[in-house]
């Protein structure tokens, strides 16, 4: 069975962010504005208003709020949504560790922005960098259409009986957040058909009041270990899983994107540069021009940065002579970018090749053609057996 | 030969759902922490749903891995979350038809330091939820320390008394006319040793939440950070309410009106006496502590003479 055509419109990016979560029927929003998400807090109010979105909608007094609002409406029994950004991400910190502790199937939005210390209203991938260790899954896209199928496919994911777990779907804020492009955003019914096996499941838990429950209680000794344990087996079980949904997703919309990772013209490539988010555009284009001029070439696209896709990546990227990364974030404490830093941790199972860390895109700079064509030629030279510096700041050396 | 039959109170009229609670709680003796949970139950039914946090409350409504001394729905909180958390579950029910009554059960500190943002978000929100803070006037499950509910010249392990240091100084933060200016629904202070005004408060509350948010502070001493004996703990809560030191007021629909009134208030020093974090206070010290009281007592008593 096919889904029928959507309806196609030329919308940006928030505005994708906001249809997404629409279409998926939520029945608890809350929301706090920030720069660049807002749209989504002014469209879904909006369609409230208009009476296209039929939820509760708190406009809360912070992002902090915003979370614990849709943790605890998750665990009463309720499809929710929220979207946020940068700031906001860093101030729901705690409540994204409960969320995630709870095992609540909150599904979130994040338009990737710098985060505090500098202030920089930029895009970059800092927040979602350092939200990594809140129990959460973490998806990135790379443009307005990806947005929407994959907030789509995040409800299936996180409300699967065998994850129960947040996810959080991450775009370039400000380069994503403000372009408009050609989106198909399906027909509602044809989503609910989507999420539909969700209903065959089990029921999940939930706070019901009178019923002697508890939600949050403390964990003691072998009790906490038990439910971390617990957690981090469900993680695990979220590869394959995102491997499967994709595919559904596919079959029954036309549209896929490779689940974890994406390989493109990887196959028969010596090098291989990986990227994620909406440079992965850029790198297509130069892999494409490269190619041309007889460089084996390839680019992996790393859609799920947690949990890491470990085993697809070594399969990927094993027999491979060189790889470059491009990190749109730092790793404080260590010289590579944070993907760089994991990927060098599968190093063993990969091979002992060159992995050359690329720092570029902070603050809003273009991760451009000529940066990306500067990776795959230092990449293909280092692949050669030439010097090869680990770690470089694009920025810093133009 | 006449049977004696002992007369029961009216005040038993409103405590009469089920005990939620087990006997033998965790909570140390003397507290007034333990009755004012097994009362709210008692009287809002077993539809209660509790919103709690870290603090003295935790050890027994939290429970331990899959054991509880409670039979209640329950939602553990960080001390940010939990109105936030309490909106989350009302609006959530309210939609399905579920019948609950959602309540915020959290120290002083929570309400009126940590978590007095989402605190305030919500009660302007007017969620129907029901936020009851037992103000013991400072952490006292983390060891005494002070919180802005902490009153003028209190020691505390935070505000210690040394060869300079003289307790807190500066007044406690007035939380119910902070928690008024946001226009509650409902909102009132209460204590044990009134215990059918409490009752009558809470039979309001589950009343009012169906309109909006409802905001209940009882004064809750501490035995352990106060230095009381542990079977003074009412005593203190009395002396409190006819020293004007913690005035028994309500206000529905906004409206401040006293529901205990003292005709001669004691001085302020019969409480202080009662307890040892004040015994450093000297005359000018105590003097001080009765004009912030005087001050407080008389701004509610405003308030209220203007809607009489």
């Amino acid at each position: 069975m096919k889904a029928k055509k959507g309806q196609v419109r030329v919308i940006t990016g928030n505005a994708v962010g906001a249809y997404g979560a629409m279409v998926c029927r939520p029945e608890v929003v809350a929301a706090y504005p920030i720069t660049p998400q807002s749209e989504i807090a002014e469209l879904l109010s909006q369609f409230k208003a208009d009476g296209v979105l039929d939820a509760e909608y708190v406009e809360v007094e912070g992002e902090n709020s915003a979370m614990n609002v849709v943790l605890a409406a998750s665990i009463a029994g309720a499809r929710v949504f929220t979207a946020t950004s940068s700031y906001g991400l860093v101030f729901m910190y705690d409540a994204l560790q409960e969320t995630s502790g709870f095992r609540a199937p909150v599904v979130m939005v994040n338009a990737n922005r710098e985060t505090p210390g500098i202030h920089a209203v930029s895009s970059g991938q800092q927040d979602m960098i350092s939200a990594r260790d809140t129990g959460w899954v973490q998806i990135v896209v790379e443009n307005d259409q990806e947005i929407l199928d994959q907030t789509i496919m995040a409800y299936r994911l996180a409300e699967d009986y065998d994850i129960q777990l947040p996810v959080m779907v991450n775009y370039d804020g400000f380069y994503l957040s403000y372009l408009a492009e050609a989106v198909e955003i399906p027909n509602i019914e044809d989503v609910d058909e989507f999420l539909a096996p969700l209903k065959q499941q089990p029921e999940r838990q939930k706070l019901v009041p009178g019923v002697s429950i508890g939600c949050g209680t403390h964990g003691m000794e072998m009790g906490y270990v038990e439910a971390r344990y617990k957690h981090c087996m469900a993680l695990e079980r979220v590869k394959n899983k995102v491997d499967e949904i994709d595919k559904a997703f596919g079959d029954y919309f036309g549209r896929s994107y490779g689940g974890q990772i994406e390989e493109y013209r990887t196959e028969g490539a010596e090098i291989i540069v990986l990227a994620s988010g909406s440079a992965a555009g850029t790198v297509r284009t130069v892999v494409d021009t490269k190619r041309e001029e007889g460089v084996k070439v390839g680019m992996v696209k790393l859609r799920l940065f947690r949990p890491f896709p470990a085993e697809r990546l070594i399969k990927a990227l094993k027999g491979k002579k060189a790889i470059g990364v491009i990190d749109r974030s730092l790793c404080f404490g260590w010289k590579y970018g944070p993907i760089c830093m994991e990927l060098k941790t599968l190093a063993v199972n990969i091979g002992a090749i060159p992995i050359l860390s690329y720092i570029d895109g902070l603050a809003n700079l273009d991760i451009n053609v000529p940066h990306i064509e500067r990776v795959i030629d230092e990449v293909n030279a280092a692949a050669q057996g030439k010097p090869y510096q680990e770690v470089t700041w694009i920025p810093m050396e133009e | 030969m006449v049977e004696k039959t002992k007369k029961k109170s009216r005040v038993f009229n409103y405590f009469c759902e089920e005990d939620q609670f087990a006997g033998g709680v965790a909570w140390c003796s003397g507290c007034p922490l333990e009755l004012t949970a097994r009362f709210v139950p008692k009287v809002l039914g077993k539809n209660v749903v509790f919103v709690g946090t870290p603090g003295c409350a935790a050890p027994v409504l939290h429970g331990q891995n899959v054991g509880a001394w409670h039979r209640l729905a329950y939602m553990a909180s960080v001390m940010t979350g939990v109105p936030s958390k309490a909106t989350g579950l009302s609006r959530y029910y309210r939609r399905i038809g579920q019948d609950a009554t959602v309540v915020c059960f959290t120290g002083d500190g929570c309400a009126t330091d940590v978590g007095f943002q989402p605190l305030s978000g919500a009660a302007e929100r007017g969620e129907h939820i029901i936020y009851l803070a037992y103000d013991n006037e400072g952490y006292m499950n983390t060891g005494n320390q002070r919180s802005s509910a902490t009153p003028l010249g209190a020691a505390t392990t935070t505000t210690p008394v040394g060869k300079i240091g003289r307790g807190k100084t500066t007044v406690s933060k007035n939380m119910p006319l902070v928690m008024l200016m946001h226009r509650p629904a409902y909102m009132a202070t209460a204590t044990l040793s009134h215990l059918e005004d409490f009752a009558k408060k809470l039979v309001k509350a589950k009343e009012k939440v169906k309109e909006g948010f409802v905001y209940l502070h009882v004064f809750s001493p501490c035995p352990v950070g106060w230095r009381i004996n542990s079977n003074m703990s009412i005593e203190v809560c009395r002396t409190a309410v006819r020293t004007n030191y913690f005035p028994l007021w309500e206000a529905e629909d906004g409206k401040p009106r006293f529901t205990v009134e003292i005709a001669n208030p004691k001085p302020v020093a019969e409480l202080t006496k009662l307890m040892r974090k004040f015994s450093h206070l000297k005359e000018d010290g105590l003097a001080e502590l009765q004009k912030a009281v005087d001050e407080r007592y008389a701004l509610v008593k405003n308030l209220c003479d203007a809607y009489k």
